[in-house]
């Protein structure tokens, strides 16, 4: 993913068990605001853009 | 049988819970072990099932407020108990335990200080939906503690004042899990304690969980605690202890936690009494090795805790046992009391461009209250192919299905969208509809806008508005691509093989063939009882031969069983419900077809290379006192003295677990040599004893018998040398803190089990073993008499070591699972399946080796040779083999790579 | 709008997470409301492609739960 220029904190991996609602909530927080402060993501978009 | 009213009917009640947040009641929650609070409307736990609040009356105020808010009119406050009746032919007793209340005693300072804890009570702290979340904290302030003890044997092992005397099986492992998790959950690096007197973690994988959690820093202490303090008004407890050594310590914890025992209902008790069952001294169920989940009432059976101490596996083993048990008599009127599904042919819609129909539901308020449902719906009007949409005040209920089939037939929907609530609960009682008006059930999708909407973004309306259109934009999208999906159906073969003539064998066989079903018993060696013909007696002290003969009896005149002594499995093919088996008896080739087939092949004792075993004949394994006791050898008139050493080849490095049974049997084999000769001195020498459960009753007798417990460690294991004709065991003992020297008569030694290992036959069956060669289970709690391939089960010492009891158990459980497969009939798969295109497999065999249920498999014969095929009997819709797949030949129909294209698309 | 937020595609398995996420709502825990979620049989059904796609189709961040 790096190597096609997507950054590493857009995409995220967890394991949470379908008790861990405590656990769904703090992970779906710490991958808003990491995706969050990286800004939009322009990379493919752009270049489909670029395309047409 | 009288039903308690619960003031809200569970059918209409659609689990909304309005009706709580209105409730001006707080009353304690109990199930949080009065940890925080609840409403008088309540549901006992968010996993309930079913979904649906009831009204605690006790606390209720009766002011009306929850029937005013609820829409589904679930409310009623006139509901009586009720009493109904009911014919049935068997009975299953399963009422579980209660964990033993330590408030009886100020000894334990239970009530006297917040932060000294049940077990029970930390579970709840711990867990993610308890009373603080899942954050560690102690009650008295809410305080992370940064030391906590765990005292073993709460009401458990003590007869000092009315605690029991038996073993209650579960602590020693639930401790080390909690005390586990809770370093997990802390921030700090936090001190755990445990105070033991043995660490008792005999199931499977129990002991080197155990291991790791020394890894990981738990202190293990051996010692029973004197007394708790509490130190000032701090909330910190003082423990005064004595070390094995003999040295006093005083130490300080933030938080102690008494690991309780499990002990029987007094309703139980009750129960049993006015159904006339007898119970044992301890309350518990009284039942024999034998028939270890019969009653003392004929067509009454038990399984759980109320049968004995026991861990969730062990239940569920017993569980499946008691309804073999009850199916045995059932067998001639099964399906005398079930009806038939009525079949709506079903339409053909193929090349019809797709009509869908939304329904949004408003849940009453629950989705209505935040999201703009009309909205919602207009907009969902506009999305392609979309030709009809509608709102409903709750879209489950009765009536609204009717108006959706009706609006199915009139508008000739052929794709379905329901924005609602989540499919894991809702999903099917939809397919229900659509199959009722003759539309395939996976023309269908659900849009969760419920519990990813307006329960969990109350506070952002707008949003949740928007939310809901996208979730909506993407469950059409999805459905769009939606293709009509077929369920096979499967002739099951009525007929099962069981492999290995054990006690579990046998008692599997005969669970199936009592239950109506051909049954082929295969034995590799020419007799019937495997281990059994070795051993002397159970631990209730019943005969094992007596047990052994009446069962192979029993085996032998059963006309649906039919025997193959001599004989081997050389090969299995087919699937669930379809078996074809070679067997090779006497060099004779034959074969067999089976729907079903249960591994029993059993286990054998280690042979020892340490202790100087072969050198002198008074040196013997466990198995070969067995045989001196049954064949009553004068020797044991004559003995003077007799050394058990435990653990021999267990617990060891390389061969890491507890072998379960033996302590039992060297204590129980103990006290046989003393009853025949009480002046002899008898030693065992042990790193833990695991006389687990009521077993413990006999570790206690066989101390008032005085024979004499020494233990050892691990690192400082006894030797025995030979010397001048003599046997002598030399050991270190702690308690003395010297060495000693035992001259002696016998030396038994308390040897391992070994599984047989046979990777030939699990191969056959595409069934997994762990590192120490026992077969891997479908799920160690939840399913310990089966494999994940289906139509295959697994029971006896194949499976773990284990008492004759137990075996007995899993034999039946065995069985009973079996004959779930086999009674249906028929197996359907799902249509959500896995299917190869063969013109663009490349034969890899990547899917063969991901797959966990062994569905794809290389097709040897045809147009398609050495490509790979999946079986959807087999396939359980994973997935894994399609990502996996590196041609891309692989589709997962219902989640096809362009649907979920598609929603991403529309995303 | 007043800030900027992204918008999310969660890939949630079936039997784990999808539970969690309902669970969630059962027990009315508030979060932000930047997932769009995409339930999956399996995260072992989980292929690059669909990441991919995602950031293609203007995702800004893919969570991928089992």
């Amino acid at each position: 993913m790096e190597y096609m220029g997507i950054d590493r904190d857009r995409l995220h991996f967890s394991w949470v068990s379908s008790a861990e609602a405590s656990k769904f909530i703090t992970v779906v927080k710490e991958v808003t605001a990491s995706v969050k402060a990286l800004g939009p993501a322009t990379k493919f978009v752009k270049d489909r853009r670029q395309v047409s | 049988m009288k039903s308690y009213p619960r003031f809200i009917d569970p059918d209409k009640c659609t689990g909304c819970g309005q009706c709580a947040q209105v409730c001006p009641v707080t009353a304690i929650n109990e199930f949080d072990c009065g940890l925080n609070l609840r409403a008088a409307t309540y549901i006992q736990y968010a996993q309930a099932v079913p979904l649906a609040y009831g009204i605690d009356r006790d606390s209720c105020i009766g002011c009306g407020l929850c029937e005013k808010v609820c829409l589904a009119e679930a409310v009623s406050y006139d509901q009586r108990p009720s009493k109904a009746k009911i014919d049935v032919g068997a009975v299953v007793l399963s009422p579980g335990s209660d964990a033993f209340n330590p408030a009886k005693f100020d000894n334990y300072s239970y009530l006297k200080y917040p932060n000294v804890l049940t077990s029970l009570e930390m579970e709840r702290i711990l867990s993610a939906s308890g009373p603080y979340q899942g954050h560690l904290m102690r009650p008295f302030d809410r305080e992370e503690p940064k030391k906590i003890a765990w005292l073993q044997c709460i009401g458990s092992r003590d007869m000092n004042k009315c605690d029991h005397s038996y073993c209650s099986s579960v602590c020693c492992m639930y401790s080390i899990k909690e005390a586990v998790i809770a370093k997990e959950h802390s921030n700090v690096d936090l001190n755990c304690s445990i105070f033991y007197m043995d660490m008792r973690t005999f199931g499977k994988d129990f002991e080197k969980y155990y291991e790791r959690a020394k890894d990981e820093g738990i202190n293990f202490i051996r010692s029973r605690v004197h007394s708790i303090d509490e130190i000032g008004d701090t909330g910190d407890l003082s423990l005064k202890y004595v070390t094995a050594g003999g040295e006093i310590i005083d130490e300080t914890f933030d938080m102690v936690v008494l690991s309780v025992g499990l002990e029987p209902k007094e309703s139980a008790v009750e129960l049993a009494n006015n159904l006339g069952i007898e119970l044992n001294h301890n309350n518990f169920i009284k039942t024999t090795d034998r028939d270890p989940v019969n009653t003392s009432k004929e067509g009454v059976f038990v399984c759980g805790a109320f049968q004995g101490p026991k861990d969730i596996p062990q239940s569920v083993v017993e569980a499946s046992a008691a309804a073999a048990a009850a199916g045995e008599i059932l067998a001639t009127v099964r399906n005398t009391d079930t009806k038939d599904v009525e079949l709506v042919p079903e339409l053909n819609i193929l090349g019809e461009p797709p009509r869908i129909g939304v329904f949004v539901c408003k849940c009453g308020t629950n989705i209505a209250g935040v999201v703009d449902v009309p909205d919602v719906t207009a907009y969902a009007a506009t999305l392609p192919y979309v030709v009809y949409t509608t709102d409903n005040l709750y879209t489950c209920s009765q009536d609204t299905q009717e108006v959706i089939a009706k609006t199915i037939r009139e508008e000739n929907l052929n794709r379905i969208v329901v924005a609602s609530c989540s499919p894991k609960t809702h999903e099917p009682m939809f397919q229900d509809t659509l199959t009722s008006c003759g539309l395939n059930k996976y023309l269908f999708e659900m849009a969760n806008i419920r519990n990813q909407c307006s329960w969990v973004h109350a506070n952002n309306p707008p949003l949740a508005t928007d939310k809901s259109k996208d979730l909506v934009r993407m469950a059409v999208a999805k459905v769009g691509l939606k293709e009509p999906l077929n369920e096979i159906s499967l002739n099951v073969k009525q007929s099962a093989m069981v492999i290995g003539g054990g006690i579990a064998g046998m008692t599997s066989a005969l669970g199936l063939a009592r239950q109506g079903f051909k049954t082929h018993l295969i034995e590799k060696s020419p007799q019937l009882g495997g281990q059994a013909n070795n051993l002397f007696k159970t631990a209730k002290g019943e005969l094992v031969q007596d047990l052994l003969a009446d069962m192979i009896e029993n085996v032998k005149k059963e006309e649906n069983i039919e025997l193959h002594l001599d004989t081997e499995v050389t090969g299995v093919e087919g699937f669930v419900g379809n078996f074809t088996s070679k067997l090779l008896t006497g060099g004779e080739e034959s074969e067999i077809e089976h729907g079903v087939a249960t591994v029993a092949i059993g286990g054998f004792e280690y042979q020892p290379t340490e202790y100087q075993y072969g050198n002198d004949p008074r040196i013997v394994t466990s198995l070969e006192l067995d045989k001196k006791l049954i064949a009553d050898d004068p020797i044991f008139k004559e003995i003077q003295t007799a050394v058990f050493i435990q653990c021999v080849g267990s617990r060891e490095p390389d061969r890491p677990y507890c072998s379960r049974i033996c302590c039992s049997h060297s204590v129980e084999a103990a006290l046989e040599i003393k009853e025949k000769n009480p002046d002899a001195n008898v030693f065992i020498l042990n790193r833990d004893i695991r006389t687990y459960g009521e077993r413990e009753e006999m570790y206690k007798r066989a101390r008032e018998a005085g024979v004499l417990f020494i233990r050892y460690t691990v690192d400082q294991k006894p030797e025995v040398v030979i010397e001048d004709g003599k046997v002598i065991v030399k050991t270190f003992d702690e308690i003395l803190g010297r060495p000693l020297e035992i001259e002696t008569d016998l030396l038994s030694l308390a040897t391992a089990v070994l599984p047989n290992n046979d990777v030939e036959l699990a191969q056959f069956f595409k069934v997994a073993m762990n590192e120490d060669g026992f077969f891997v289970e479908k799920h160690a709690k939840l399913g310990p008499s089966e494999f994940a391939t289906d139509g295959v089960f697994l029971c006896g010492l194949a499976h773990f070591p284990k008492s004759i009891d137990e075996s007995i158990a899993q034999g039946q459980a065995a069985a009973s699972r079996a004959v779930t497969l086999l009674a249906q009939g028929t197996v359907k798969t799902s249509g959500e399946v896995a299917s190869i295109n063969p013109m663009l497999c490349s034969s890899c065999g990547i899917c063969v080796a991901v797959c966990p249920y062994s569905a794809p498999n290389f097709l040897e014969e045809g147009r398609f040779a050495g490509k790979s095929e999946i079986n959807p009997v087999m396939c359980k819709g994973c997935g894994i083999c399609v990502s996996s797949c590196r041609s891309g030949a692989i589709s997962l129909k219902g989640f096809d790579n362009e649907q979920i294209l598609a929603m991403i698309s529309a995303a | 709008m007043s800030e900027w937020e992204p918008k999310i595609l969660a890939f949630l398995c079936n039997w784990c997470s999808y539970g969690a996420a309902d669970l969630a709502g059962v027990s009315r825990m508030q979060y932000p409301p930047n997932l769009r979620v995409i339930r999956i049989p399996c995260s072992g059904r989980m292929s690059p492609k669909f990441v991919l796609s995602a950031f293609m189709n203007g995702a800004d961040g893919v969570w991928v739960s089992g």
